[in-house]
């Protein structure tokens, strides 16, 4: 592929300019201006977002409290193990979480570019039905991770590409849209007579492809992908994360990715969060976290896979099981399986702090300056631009 | 292709037990059912006819059973069903006057009723928690009440009662001058008679229908390809008709057992109406122990189901593409 | 295996409820009746009233009487019916899915015929046959129904044996060396136990079917009082034309809440298998009252912000981090 600069417009041409707003499927999107400063390069902003489960008694929290930021064309990493409520904060921003999920508190604004008119952003959580379908895959879409049930299996691949273009794309013949998922397929290394298969027909890598095809259809801001490579082989996993990330350098989508595999996102990501247990543990640029986690559960989470680079490390995991959500441990969530739990741990929970001189923060009662806490040595490395560890010198970025 | 081969031959296979059944129960029968009807029937009906019945079970008394089961097949494949001594005709020249009734009501009603049940079920399977699922009692008393009685009930309220339809027979047989045939006032009769055993035929099945398409449809909400359609930003119209259409599956995989159901009850139904189809024929033959047609009918009945799950299967194979690659790479 | 939850659901209660006061009447019917079913000393085609709950017949006899002796024999042979198809099914089911190879091919092939072949109509085509003599036996013809009823649970069990019989805990069985009855009937059995409840209620509910109707016709003997019998009586007589509702609504009403009963308990038992099947949770009032919109939406999240918000620790800036 080129490295120039090309929009998935370019590739088939359709009327609209490539950064235009969308506003052919519902009518436009009625822009709700904040009261605080515009968004400018940021193009997702999610503010003390709380999920619960269940309804009245028998609620359980699943997402306490977090915030997350995304800029534009950047990736973001939520990284967790099951449970830890990734899945259930992206899809609940989204407003596709089911039932009996429900939505307690916080705000979530997407920004959809500016134009003439000022800057057009969309509050997800206020917004109407119509509003949320007049940004679903045209602005936001999807890879979900397992492709084979999340194609209809009725229907032909191409079939889906139709839908969709139908349903956004009104002003396409039919020619121009087979002609556009073609080149769509093309773009994942895929033949164009794969439209004409049914999902059942076609290998798990194939699918995935044309599920990340699929996303991209209508030049998407911002695609999230849901542990996209798990269920596939580790071979395949590999050449379509590179892939994907071809296409992102090409096209300049912001991603979300989330994983379990805290190792994949250090390689991939700008940005990664730990979440752990419904709440928000650690924040940091994935180099920072790699080679300089302050959690003790980001330590045990890098512990757990090997690296993909680099010399062989002994596996150490992290001993027990997360917590039943609906009987969380009092004091800090982690306490009971960290190596480095102290009293207070058990007593009080730790909130998420901006660790000084930095753009991270974290949640631990190791970093709160208390001078009689002794911060463990591999959780107060410093981060470099070069691989191997300096302590001595100051953190540079 | 092959699977239609497979059916094919289960279909085939499947006429032939009910053939060779209805060939071997008389004769196994204690107390030589046979005998007895041939006893009693001597001197009522010329000895042309009595050959003709013996025929139809197989042939002389003196012939091994083996020799009559070919000369039973044999008979079958001549068209020759025997002689039915209560109406002084050939089976299948009787069959040929009342198959068409039956099968014009029955095609109708479970038309009508596949369409409704599911259409309402897949709403119902949709919108859970609605106020349409107080249909759900309802329509499991429906269907656990037998087709005859609601017949009755229908009869009794709508025809004797209240006289809106009426009440008996398939078309006015009391009108001068109207005779079957394709005449416009016979059609028009015969549609006007055949309202209240159609609605009863679709009543009593219908609940079926509706509640497995309710099922089905609450299991595919919860899909993942469901989910991806509203995020894909698609109107609600075509997310329901995608999980419908995978919904409906299943309703059509389970034809056989509910096509045996509503053609046993459709049966009695043509009873409680006097409507001139196999049903009453059937009841009229039993009581006056004319076996030649009861069997007769049982195999035309027979040869009509598994037609109707014949053109299921293949219908189940032209809607769901997975029974045609066996291939999963 | 699962526990089992006392359900719930107000629909399985309401069908416990029914069939419970069914079965009582099976059992106590006979005691209860005011006078005897073929007792025709009273005047014929009476309406209900204090003498006679449900009026008389054409012959004078006493209709509550005779819906409540009709009870035991329906349902005796019902139940019966019932349960003979269901033991053919497990039998054919479990060893078809167990065993496979050519058993399962053989065993496949006989429901599968027995599955196209229309069940009723072959029930008449043998119950014609009959015997008179024997029409008046109810075990035969209990035994006769239940050979047309046994195909569908038998499929239904193949194929979960089949799932079942590759699972982790039959492998060990199996490799320990247990015997394949013993494994059958000991592990794979219990947990058929909801699909094994969900088919004999099924079974039973066809059978009562299939011997109303055989009675209707008037294949069964007609000195055994039961529902279909009755009903047999009252369309001989033409009672739906001559208006006579009482003579035949009450029997029918009495086949229908049975099986409606049936097929509530079989609901309960669904959504036991298939926990997506069960309600929602909360009725509209609730949902209205907590603030949540009336039906939960696909693709529509509901927002309910909680009254209290815990207050968020502002950002703080902390000491440098001392290696």
């Amino acid at each position: 592929m080129t490295t120039e600069s090309k929009r998935v417009d370019d590739v088939v041409p359709n009327e609209l300019p490539p950064q235009a707003l969308p506003t052919t499927t519902y009518g436009p999107i009625t822009a709700t201006t904040h009261s605080e400063a515009t968004m400018g390069e940021r193009i997702l902003d999610v503010r003390n977002f709380s999920v619960d489960y269940g309804w009245g008694n028998n609620a359980v929290r699943a997402v306490d409290d977090v915030d997350v930021h995304l800029d534009r064309s950047k990736v973001l990493g939520i990284a967790g193990e099951s449970g830890s409520g990734k899945s259930t904060l992206v899809y609940a921003i989204t407003r596709l979480l089911r039932a009996p999920g429900v939505i307690k508190g916080g705000e979530a604004r997407f920004n959809l570019g500016s134009d003439d008119e000022g800057e057009h952003v969309i509050d997800l959580v206020n917004a109407s039905e119509r509003e949320l379908r007049s940004v679903r895959w045209s602005s936001i879409s999807i890879v979900l991770q397992s492709a084979l049930s999340a194609l209809n299996p009725v229907v032909r691949v191409g079939s889906q590409f139709e839908q969709v273009l139908k349903t956004h794309r009104k002003h396409m013949s039919k020619d121009e849209r087979r002609a556009r998922a073609a080149a769509l397929l093309a773009m994942v290394g895929l033949d164009e007579d794969r439209l004409d298969r049914f999902p059942h027909e076609l290998s798990g890598g194939q699918r995935q492809r044309i599920m990340i095809a699929l996303a991209l259809t209508l030049d998407p801001q911002l695609v999230i992908m849901d542990e996209p490579t798990t269920a596939l082989d580790v071979v395949t996993q590999r050449e379509i994360i590179s892939e994907l990330f071809e296409l992102r350098a090409q096209f300049g989508f912001a991603m979300i990715f989330i994983t379990h595999d805290l190792s994949l996102l250090t390689e991939l990501a700008d940005e990664i969060v730990v979440m752990y247990a419904g709440a928000l543990v650690e924040r940091a640029t994935a180099r920072e976290l790699y080679e300089a986690p302050r959690h003790p559960y980001s330590l045990g989470l890098l512990n757990s896979f090997p690296p993909m680079h680099g010399e062989r490390t002994e596996l150490s995991g992290i001993p027990g099981s997360p917590p039943d959500l609906a009987h969380l441990p009092t004091g800090c969530r982690f306490h009971p399986r960290c190596p480095y739990a102290m009293e207070r741990c058990t007593n009080e929970t730790p909130p998420l702090v901006e660790i000084q001189g930095t753009d991270r923060s974290v949640a631990c009662w190791l970093h709160v300056g208390d001078p009689a806490v002794a911060v463990p040595v591999e959780l107060s490395r410093v981060a470099t631009g070069a691989t191997t560890v300096d302590p001595a010198k100051d953190v540079t970025r | 292709m092959r699977l239609i081969g497979r059916r094919l031959a289960l279909y085939a296979l499947t006429f032939w037990v009910a053939i060779t059944v209805n060939f071997l129960l008389p004769h196994l029968m204690p107390g030589n059912p046979i005998q007895t009807m041939i006893g009693k029937l001597t001197g009522t009906v010329t000895p042309a006819e009595i050959r003709s019945i013996r025929l139809a079970f197989g042939g002389g008394l003196n012939q091994s059973l083996l020799s009559q089961y070919f000369t039973y097949i044999g008979q079958l494949l001549h068209g020759n069903l025997g002689f039915s001594f209560t109406n002084s005709k050939n089976v299948s020249s009787i069959l040929v006057q009342y198959v068409p009734w039956t099968i014009c009501l029955i095609g109708v009603a479970t038309f009508i009723s596949f369409l409704i049940g599911t259409v309402t079920g897949a709403l119902l399977g949709w919108t859970r928690g609605s106020r349409l699922d107080s249909l759900i009692p309802t329509a499991t008393f429906f269907q656990a009440t037998p087709y005859f009685f609601l017949a009755s009930v229908m009869l009794l309220f709508f025809a004797s009662k209240l006289g809106w339809f009426p009440p008996q027979d398939g078309y006015n047989i009391y009108a001068l001058n109207l005779h079957p045939g394709w005449t416009w006032e016979f059609v028009l009769s015969a549609l006007r008679y055949g309202q209240l055993p159609l609605i009863s035929i679709v009543l009593s099945s219908v609940a079926g229908w509706m509640l497995g398409m309710r099922n089905m449809m609450v299991t595919m909400v919860a899909e993942d390809f469901v989910l991806m359609s509203i995020a894909m930003g698609l109107p609600k119209r075509k997310v329901i008709w995608a999980a419908a259409r995978n919904a409906v599956l299943p309703s059509i995989a389970n034809l056989s057992l509910a096509i045996g159901l509503v053609v046993s009850g459709a049966l009695l139904v043509e009873l409680v109406f006097n409507y001139p189809g196999v049903g009453d024929l059937l009841l009229n033959a039993i009581s006056s122990e004319d076996y030649p047609l009861i069997q007769g009918i049982f195999l035309v009945i027979t040869l009509a189901v598994l037609a109707a799950n014949l053109l299921a299967d293949l219908v189940y194979l032209l809607l769901d593409p997975r029974t045609r690659t066996e291939v999963a790479p | 295996m699962k526990s089992l939850r006392f359900p719930r659901s107000p629909k399985v209660i309401v069908g416990m409820v029914i069939l419970g006061f069914f079965i009582f009447l099976m059992i106590f019917g006979p005691y209860l009746a005011p006078y005897s079913p073929d007792n025709t000393n009273f005047a014929p085609l009476l309406t209900p009233s204090a003498h006679h709950w449900f009026g008389t017949t054409s012959l004078g006899q006493d209709i509550f009487s005779q819906t409540l002796v009709g009870a035991r024999a329906t349902m005796v042979v019902a139940g019966v019916a019932g349960l003979a198809a269901t033991m053919l099914s497990i039998l054919i089911g479990i060893s078809a899915g167990y065993i496979g190879g050519f058993t399962d091919d053989g065993l496949s092939l006989m429901s599968n015929v027995f599955l196209a072949l229309p069940g009723l109509p072959l029930l008449i085509v043998i119950d014609s046959y009959l015997p008179v003599n024997s029409r008046s036996n109810s075990l035969i013809i209990g035994l006769i129904i239940s050979l047309t009823g046994w195909a569908w649970g038998a499929r239904v069990l193949r194929a979960q044996t089949m799932s079942l019989r590759n699972r982790d805990f039959v492998e060990s069985a199996r490799i320990i060396g247990e015997k394949r009855m013993r494994i059958m009937f000991s592990e794979i059995a219990p947990n058929l136990l909801p699909i094994l409840a969900s088919s004999l209620l099924f079974t039973i509910l066809y059978s009562i079917g299939a011997y109303v109707t055989l009675a209707y016709i008037g294949l069964t003997s007609t000195s055994v009082w039961n529902w279909g019998t009755m009903l047999f009586w009252a369309q001989s007589n033409n009672a739906p034309l001559s208006g006579e509702w009482y003579w035949f609504i009450p029997p029918g009403m009495c086949i229908a809440l049975v099986g409606t009963s049936l097929a509530l308990l079989n609901f309960g038992i669904d959504e036991f298998i298939n926990p997506r099947l069960r309600a929602g949770g909360l009725s509209g009032r609730q949902r209205r009252r907590l603030g949540m919109p009336r039906r939960q939406r696909l693709g529509f999240t509901p927002v309910v912000r909680s009254v209290t918000t815990a207050p968020r620790v502002s950002v703080q800036t902390q000491n440098p981090v001392t290696p």
